[in-house]
């Protein structure tokens, strides 16, 4: 019998209520037991021993039978795993960056570490977990909205600066598919703690109706040669820092063309809860495609301005969608008179990206917004410690 | 301030309370302890203790404020029940070391190995306690959890203690859950730790050491018991270092310390469990939280005159900010404890005093200039915050009317509100003349005695 020692991932309130106890009843009432059987029956205690012939294999029975995996098999969060994570941070393994809503499981240092090293996450890359966790705390974030509503966005990790290439964050080819360990375990290690600390159980607490493949992971880095200055240096960092920035995505919608296309996609029923909510949305521009809108003079503002002064909705269009007829009160810039209605408030809430692969194909990508506050929040990454100096 | 709050709750009044930075964590345990797990609390950004009037009118108006507003409009949820393992539910099977890593790993060992507590150890060590298993001692803050006859056994086997030891353990955390002690401030930030006093034929039916080296670990009695007072507060109370634990240093558990009755019967001085009110011929224990510690070395005399300077004079210097505990926070609270090596009291007791003469004396000398007990509370420290002089906490009520007898700064006060605040104990090296003397931390750990009862064989 081989022995793991793993630390129980799942998330615990500051009054020391397990949040698997809420789980369990909600999975109960909503008759979703047969997919965790399991669920709230674990040692309510740090860590567990788990021995098997194949323990890594009874782990990952335990852990999707209890709820705390996304379906994928897990890396069992071993002490020493959880702790090589751990050791890349200045903060104590106990420090609490704060509660996951809604069902409040503290975030310590520790809990985060656990679900990384689930995840898949490499020891280096968990300084940009903690960080996007940072973002996804912070009220304007909406984390409560984010995972109780019944759309089905996600959150979009976008990270710019240096440490991006040297942790293997993807920002070229397929930087939004498969086929990088950083992109795939950093962005799953985020959906892991808003399910596993947070309790964003699909169906018991997450009501979204469809979900989306972005729940999985939506994370890419930012690609350093394009033509614009960086999101980080216009969000006020120095070029020398890196960052995360989270936003509120609905989905990943593929565009192949310039802004003209852009602007015919933005000025659809996708952008529908984006009108509604003031959101935030962004748009990945390839390479090449940055390249030619820059050789035509067209910086970053430029291109925001343009997208939001031309995705306008028609107000006809508008009047006849299902969100339209059902909901009443609109943000007072949204003025049905006009004839014509923008997507956005304000340029400003377009987030302009480069990545992609360099090809000679005009690749873009719009990701609408869903929920209130308008968000787009960013948190500088502290270098994990022994890749300093 | 949270059992305040608290209080106020459940009264039907609307609370918050002003924490700061750094008791956080504290506050959510407490409160959950409490019953009221969403007990609303507005914090205030670092430690008000070093902040400017201007940095902390900017940090209450940017922060605190809206948490005020928050916490008193809304309503504090109420507590569920937290499951946990059944009493005598089996945790863990492994070796040793994989039972020592175990309970390491999951917070229930002080980082010493422990001894692994088996079904039978703990069965032993119930058998000789002479009480049902399941039997309730009292419910212990912060984590709420019922002490009971079984917690002790296991935490006595995992101390080291033999079974024999039970009735001992027993005693303490009755004495631990007696609210006249105040466990749910063990957490608190000077760190104070308890000293344990033990009495009675128990001494030498459990084999304490009394004598040289009395607070030196090397016996198992005093060393185990005073190891396992700290483990039932890490496991049952629930006080954990870097979470409800705030103890900005702390130190490790303090050895039983054990009277020398003999010498104290010779010279017919009462000991520390009489002066509380036990028997002679009864066994006891003694708890109180003392902040620190110091020995006073080579007290050189053959007289009482010669000898009460010095011995009081070393009261006087433990006992500084503690003077919170005199006047102000919790008036005539503080206790402090001098033990003198049996020759020390011998000499004194020919000397023609009793145990109650040498706190007289000790009460007569152990005095500083009112300016700096003033200092203590209200300007080095902000404990009585407003500079109250001790004419002010006089008329207020929060001091004993010997502080005010005259309005001269330079007038000498006593650090204790009465003569008999001033424990005395005798143990130590028999023929070795030091004395030790340890400052006490008030209400947060006011002594308490507890009889010992050896269930009839």
């Amino acid at each position: 019998m081989e022995a793991l020692w793993v630390v129980i991932p799942t998330g615990q309130r500051a009054s020391g209520e397990w949040i698997d106890d809420t789980l369990r009843r909600r999975a109960e009432e909503a008759g979703l037991l047969p997919r965790t059987p399991l669920a709230g029956r674990f040692p309510r205690q740090r860590v567990e021993v788990v021995r098997d012939a194949d323990p890594t294999e009874e782990v990952n029975a335990l852990f999707e039978a209890r709820g705390w995996t996304d379906g994928l098999p897990i890396v069992p969060p071993t002490l020493a795993r959880v702790e090589a994570l751990c050791a890349t941070t200045a903060r104590s393994a106990s420090d609490v960056l704060g509660e996951v809503e809604p069902l409040r499981g503290e975030a310590t240092v520790e809990k985060i570490a656990a679900n990384a090293v689930m995840a898949g996450c490499r020891p280096e890359h968990f300084p940009v977990v903690l960080a996007a966790v940072e973002c996804v705390l912070d009220p304007a974030f909406n984390l409560r909205g984010v995972q109780t509503t019944d759309e089905n966005v996600a959150p979009l990790v976008i990270v710019s600066g240096p440490l991006a290439a040297r942790l293997g964050i993807n920002a070229g080819f397929g930087a939004l598919g498969p086929g990088w360990r950083a992109n795939a375990a950093i962005g799953r290690a985020l959906r892991l703690v808003m399910l596993n600390l947070g309790g964003g159980w699909p169906g018991a607490v997450s009501l979204a109706g469809l979900g989306q493949p972005g729940r999985y992971t939506l994370c890419l880095a930012e690609r350093e040669d394009s033509p614009w200055p960086p999101l980080r240096v216009e969000l006020g960092y120095q070029a020398g820092q890196s960052t995360v920035t989270v936003l509120r995505a609905e989905t990943a919608i593929n565009i192949t063309g310039g802004l003209a296309e852009v602007v015919s996609v933005m000025a659809s029923a996708a952008s529908a809860f984006t009108m509604l909510w003031e959101g935030r949305v962004a748009v990945v521009v390839a390479p090449f495609v940055a390249r030619r809108l820059a050789a035509e003079g067209l910086g970053k503002d430029d291109v925001r301005r343009r997208l939001h002064a031309e995705a306008r909705v028609q107000a006809g269009d508008w009047k006849r969608w299902w969100l339209r007829q059902t909901v009443r009160q609109w943000p007072a810039w949204i003025d049905e008179a006009a004839g014509t209605l923008p997507v956005v408030k304000s340029a400003d809430d377009i987030t302009v990206v480069v990545a992609g692969a360099d090809l000679a194909i005009p690749q873009l990508a719009y990701f609408p917004s869903w929920g209130f506050p308008p968000c787009r929040v960013t948190r500088e990454i502290t270098p994990p410690i022994d890749l300093v100096g | 301030m949270l059992r305040a709050s608290a209080v106020a709750e459940e009264a039907g009044v609307p609370s918050v309370s002003l924490t700061c930075e750094g008791f956080i964590g504290q506050a959510a345990t407490t409160a959950t302890g409490l019953g009221l797990p969403g007990l609303p609390v507005a914090i205030v950004p670092g430690h008000v203790d070093v902040q400017t009037v201007e940095e902390l009118r900017a940090n209450v108006l940017a922060v605190t404020v809206e948490g005020v507003v928050q916490g008193l409009t809304s309503p504090p949820e109420k507590a569920s029940d937290i499951e946990e393992p059944e009493p005598g539910e089996v945790v863990f099977e492994g070796t040793y070391d994989e039972i020592n890593r175990f309970y390491y790993e999951n917070g229930w060992s002080d980082g010493l190995p422990i001894v692994p507590p088996t079904a039978a150890r703990v069965q032993e060590f119930l058998k000789l306690a002479g009480r049902d298993a399941d039997e309730e001692l009292g419910v212990l803050l912060p984590d709420k959890r019922s002490a009971t006859i079984r917690t002790v056994a296991i935490n006595g086997v995992m101390a080291g203690c033999r079974p024999e030891y039970m009735p001992v353990l027993i005693a303490l955390i009755e004495a631990m859950a007696d609210p006249r002690y105040g466990v749910e401030h063990s957490g608190n930030t000077p760190g104070a730790e308890t000293l344990i006093v033990v009495n009675g034929p128990v001494i030498r039916r459990l084999g304490f050491n009394y004598q040289q080296g009395a607070l030196r670990d090397g016996f198992q009695a005093n060393t185990a018991i005073g190891r396992f007072w700290r483990l039932y507060l890490r496991n049952v109370a629930g006080f954990l270092p870097h979470k409800t634990d705030k103890g900005t240093f702390g130190n490790t558990w303090r050895v039983v310390l054990a009277e020398n009755e003999d010498a104290l019967r010779q010279m017919g001085w009462t000991t520390i469990a009489q002066d509380a009110g036990v028997a002679p011929g009864e066994s006891a224990v003694t708890i109180s939280r003392f902040t620190g510690g110091t020995v006073l070395a080579s007290v050189f005399g053959t007289n009482p005159e010669q000898m009460i300077p010095y011995l009081a004079d070393g009261i006087t210097r433990l006992v500084a900010w503690e003077v919170i505990f005199t006047v102000g926070m919790s008036v005539g609270a503080q206790r402090p404890l001098l033990v003198l090596s049996p020759i020390l009291a011998q000499t004194l007791a020919r000397g023609g005093l009793s145990k109650q003469d040498v706190q007289r004396r000790l009460f007569e000398h152990a005095r500083i200039p009112a300016w700096k007990f003033e200092r203590y509370i209200g300007e080095w420290t902000n404990l009585a915050p407003g500079r109250p002089t001790l004419r002010d906490l006089v008329r207020r009520g929060r001091a004993a009317p010997i502080f005010a007898q005259s309005d001269d700064p330079e007038r000498l006060v006593p650090v204790v509100e009465k003569a008999e605040d001033i424990m005395v104990a005798v143990s130590g090296d028999p023929l070795r003349t030091n004395a030790y003397v340890f400052a006490h931390n008030g209400i947060l750990g006011f002594p308490v005695t507890k009889p010992i009862r050896f269930p009839a064989r």
